[in-house]
């Protein structure tokens, strides 16, 4: 078994109109075994930000650890805030700085920056894909997929995007047994972050 | 050859006193003045800017009171390259408490931790102390609002109100005086350019050469840091009863 699959979850992202928004289950698992069901895969790294995280828990959380350590000190020196691209080149880099003993996470950066909607995913040492649609994680990422494909088109309004991720998710992670238990998404647009939280079905 | 004169830099006098440590605490007081006041309702910063020339290209952020973390700022007095230095090192240091303890550092800490590393330049080394002054300022959990001086020795103290800086022996005896416990923070911000414009030899002070700011607590009870613009600084001189110098 890959040590991704360890613990189990499901990340999808989508761009919407001047719009975009990110969900993640909330399942943290032992192999077959579900050991929490509020388990946190995405981060608020700043207003225009978000960063989820799927494949290894402990990595999920050193990983975002860092990536807000690193935040917090360019806020700090350069006295202002990080723009989107910026903040998709340095995962991109952290990610290579640990090239020989890699974080096993697959990384979605989501945000917004002057308005225009920016997805980005990598592998676990850092090659960055600037997607033009949507991005999936976790275990439960292909199966995510095929309703990305279906549901999407361009400039989904954000409030049809946060039902539209809301649906895919479930959907996706019901198929999933590791992913699932719950879902969370987080919708931004240059007004504000809205933050839902999903009833599913105990499975 | 050199190396004669190496071991000099950190060895005691005669009566016993560190030479170089005691120069670089005269070269603080030299520098511009900073003041720091301790309320109920939070910290007050007022300082005087060490140079103010119209040629100047003013940075959007200040020379002189610095952001640590989110929960902490501090004020500098003396060489700026040497505070900058300590101020990245205090940064990184508050970063890495946050990355392993998912917490803002306690305020004592991080004074320690910068004390630490001025104290080493004062016994280790040969090589000359720092020639900066700080007034740290914050909040946590543990002692609520704190306000603490450090000096190029290395020695620290927590303080209700402090005045470091050039002419801070009648600003510390002014302060002495007027600080009354239970202060709002109006009452600080008065007593701080107060205590502030009389270090500076000026009698009618003008705004551009004032920095004032403060950290309080919101209704919310979120952690809030304020720097007055110069229309707030030029308010607060009014108040006070100040003639104030208009630029030219």
């Amino acid at each position: 078994m890959s040590i991704f699959d360890y613990n189990g979850g499901g990340i999808v992202a989508m761009k919407g109109k001047n719009c975009i928004a990110i969900g993640a289950d909330r399942r943290l698992g032992q192999q077959m075994k579900t050991v929490s069901t509020n388990f946190k895969k995405i981060f608020r790294m700043q207003d225009n930000i978000l960063l989820g995280l799927g494949g290894l828990a402990t990595d999920i959380e050193t990983f975002s650890a860092e990536m807000e350590y690193k935040l917090n000190l360019y806020n700090l020196r350069e006295n202002r805030k990080l723009k989107p691209t910026a903040f998709v080149s340095l995962v991109s880099s952290t990610l290579y700085e640990h090239r020989w003993g890699p974080y096993f996470v697959s990384p979605i950066v989501v945000g917004l920056q002057d308005g225009t909607p920016v997805i980005s995913t990598y592998d676990s040492i850092g090659c960055t894909t600037d997607t033009e649609n949507f991005a999936v994680a976790g275990t439960a990422g292909e199966l995510l997929y095929g309703l990305c494909e279906t549901y999407y088109r361009e400039d989904i309004p954000a409030e049809e995007l946060v039902e539209i991720i809301g649906q895919i998710l479930l959907a996706g992670c019901d198929r999933d047994a590791l992913a699932g238990w719950g879902g969370v998404v987080y919708l931004l647009t240059t007004d504000n972050l809205h933050i839902r939280e999903l009833k599913t079905k105990q499975t | 050859m050199s190396r004669r004169y190496d071991t000099k830099t950190n060895a005691f006098s005669s009566d016993g006193r560190l030479m170089q440590v005691e120069n670089a605490l005269e070269g603080i007081n030299q520098a511009g003045s900073s003041i720091g006041i301790l309320t109920d309702e939070g910290i007050t910063f007022a300082c005087e800017r060490d140079v103010s020339s119209s040629l100047l290209e003013l940075s959007k952020h200040s020379e002189k009171i610095f952001c640590l973390d989110r929960h902490v700022h501090c004020v500098v007095s003396g060489l700026a390259a040497d505070a900058n230095l300590l101020i990245e090192v205090s940064r990184v240091h508050s970063q890495r408490f946050r990355y392993s303890y998912r917490e803002n550092i306690p305020i004592q800490e991080l004074v320690r931790h910068v004390c630490d590393i001025k104290q080493r330049y004062t016994q280790v080394g040969g090589q000359r102390p720092f020639g900066a002054a700080f007034l740290f300022g914050g909040w946590d959990k543990t002692f609520k609002f704190q306000l603490y001086s450090s000096d190029p020795s290395g020695n620290f103290a927590g303080w209700k109100a402090i005045a470091i800086g050039k002419n801070h022996v009648a600003a510390n005896s002014f302060l002495k005086e007027n600080y009354q416990e239970g202060m709002t923070m109006t009452q600080g911000l008065d007593l701080a350019v107060k205590a502030l414009c009389k270090t500076i030899d000026t009698t009618n002070p003008s705004p551009d050469k004032l920095e004032i700011m403060y950290m309080t607590k919101n209704e919310a009870g979120e952690l809030v840091a304020k720097t007055l613009n110069e229309k707030e600084v030029l308010e607060l001189l009014q108040r006070n009863n100040f003639q104030v110098k208009q630029k030219e």
